[in-house]
């Protein structure tokens, strides 16, 4: 079926339910859409977004992007946010750009929640709304192309649900997001009209209590990859931490910006992970009655932390990234001591368990 | 009026000559204030008057000046001097550009020092994720072009302990720049010390 973008064969309107907001102050857009879905398919959010663990870096991989992660799979940020879950997902663009809604109104008429890539700059609820070029991600769960609206969803502050016009949509899903002073880190990627489709198969103790021997599986896959983080495409485990750090400040000693600028987007995948799986080990472990489950699930949080003063120490040392050298190096160490306890808080909460 | 008077169970601490960072701005001037790297500032027009004296959870403080320069002190291992006493809690109004925990120097008459943790967490839309007592939670946070609605920026009352029992000469700050101080107060031992139980 061919269909003209000015004149789309719209179907009637299709019934939204709005899925569920789920937010936490260390995540991003990426961890609150996935939820989103999860939470749909039944999932509970935490516990699949904080079975994992792992540090990866992927050198000359970072964009410049609120969603930005290092996917073991690549192109599967699914499978490689969620390594305890059947969860895949892929990215895709529209086939027909005379119709750019075609996949999105079949998606909207199967009742599919789809995640959009859009720039803040054109969408009215944003606080960057007209100002700020930013690389975002939301959900959109509805499609009135007869009154020409998108319903969608966006947890991160300021919350919304809702109805957009459809030209602020296509306007933000379209956008060029060209570089903005204003936005080092998330600006000067293009938008390009993506769109992320999520597919869940089995809950795999995905529901809300995963259980001690499930969760000690995970465990110990996750503190296996800090051994041995396997073939991986970039620096991995805690000797690839180890790398990832020394070359950061190493690289801003000599001046590079784009050493600093990485470290943001970067950093916040990392810091929301750690965030996650330390929430859920810190929640099962008080409904278990287990101290050092709940401990174990305190220093990852610690962990989380930790990457706090990295990213914003970069993120304030732009203009002279060789001045900011001394205090990455010494917030760097804090961090891979955090790495240190917290992995040995895990091995010992695995005796408990 | 705030009460740090020798009788009075807390004693305000001057962090005016340590401030280096413009956290609060006039609706009018969004653009002067840079919080964070965005350049997000605190509504002043939802906070305490300029240099007022207030009380959060019981705990005086005296906010800072505001609109005159520096407002906070951005964490960059400030050493603050203090005369010396017997003290408790030291308690900050603070923020934190996202979740962080660092150490506080505790530096003591007799040449001892003890780092303490001191835990802040984030100013925007944040929950009090430390178990800080809310001093104020703005109902708009300004942005360099704009007053934006529906996003709060959250001020906290932190405490960190003074645990040992010598005299306190000051408290050096963290060097992470992700934490502002705007406000601190010591709180006098409450009990003096005493000898063995007879």
């Amino acid at each position: 079926m061919t269909s003209d973008f000015a004149t789309p064969a719209v179907t009637d309107p299709v019934p939204t339910e709005a899925p569920v907001l789920w937010y936490r102050d260390p995540i991003s857009c990426l961890q609150s859409t996935f939820a989103s879905v999860l939470a749909r398919a039944g999932m509970n959010p935490l516990v699949a977004l904080g079975a994992g663990w792992e540090f990866l870096y992927i050198p000359n991989d970072v964009r410049s992007e609120e969603f930005y992660y290092p996917c073991r799979h690549e192109g599967d940020l699914g499978r490689s946010l969620f390594p305890h879950h059947d969860v895949s997902s892929s990215w895709w663009c529209p086939a027909d750009p005379d119709d750019p809604l075609r996949e999105l109104r079949e998606a909207m008429a199967e009742r599919r929640l789809v995640i959009a890539a859009v720039d803040n700059f054109f969408l009215p609820f944003r606080p960057a709304f007209g100002d700020v070029h930013a690389a975002h991600l939301l959900v959109v769960h509805g499609l009135d192309e007869r009154r020409g609206l998108v319903h969608v969803s966006d947890a991160m502050p300021p919350a919304f649900q809702g109805p957009i016009p459809l030209d602020d949509f296509l306007n933000s899903w379209g956008s060029a997001n060209p570089q903005d002073r204003q936005d080092a880190f998330f600006s000067d990627s293009e938008i390009s009209r993506r769109c992320l489709s999520v597919s869940v198969g089995s809950l795999r103790g995905g529901g809300a209590d995963p259980g001690p021997e499930r969760l000690a599986g995970w465990l110990r896959a996750n503190l296996e990859r800090f051994e041995d983080p396997g073939t991986v495409a970039g620096l991995g485990g805690l000797a690839g931490l180890d790398g990832f750090l020394r070359e950061s400040t190493f690289r801003a000693r000599a001046g590079e910006v784009r050493a600093l600028q990485e470290l943001y987007p970067f950093g916040w995948g990392m810091q929301a992970q750690a965030a996650l799986h330390g929430e859920l080990l810190r929640d099962r472990g008080a409904a278990w009655r287990s101290p050092a489950l709940a401990g174990a699930g305190r220093a990852v949080e610690s962990v989380a932390h930790a990457w706090t003063p990295l990213r914003i120490t970069a993120a304030h040392g732009l203009d002279d990234p060789a001045a900011a050298a001394d205090d990455l190096r010494r917030h760097a160490g804090v961090l891979r001591w955090r790495h240190t306890e917290a992995v040995e808080s895990v091995q010992r909460a695995l005796d408990e368990l | 009026m705030i009460d740090t008077s020798a009788g009075s169970a807390y004693r305000a601490v001057d962090m005016a000559p340590y401030a280096n960072n413009v956290g609060i701005s006039a609706a009018g001037h969004t653009s002067r204030g840079a919080f964070n790297v965005w350049g997000n500032s605190f509504p002043a027009e939802h906070l305490p008057e300029s240099g007022a004296p207030v009380s959060v959870g019981g705990v005086p403080f005296r906010f800072p000046r505001v609109g005159v320069g520096d407002d906070n002190a951005r964490c960059d291992g400030q050493f603050i001097a203090v005369e010396a006493g017997r003290f408790d809690w030291l308690h900050l109004l603070t923020a934190s550009e996202r979740r962080a925990e660092d150490a506080v120097e505790m530096h003591f008459a007799d040449g001892s020092v003890d780092p303490e943790w001191l835990r802040v967490s984030d100013f925007w839309a944040a929950p009090a994720w430390f178990g800080e007592t809310t001093a104020f939670a703005t109902p708009t946070m300004h942005y360099p072009h704009h007053v934006q609605r529906g996003v709060s920026a959250m001020l906290w009352s932190q405490r960190v302990p003074v645990t040992r029992r010598a005299d306190l000469s000051g408290f050096r700050l963290p060097r992470n720049a992700a934490v502002h101080v705007f406000a601190a107060t010591l709180q006098r031992t409450a009990v003096p010390e005493a000898g063995h139980d007879q």
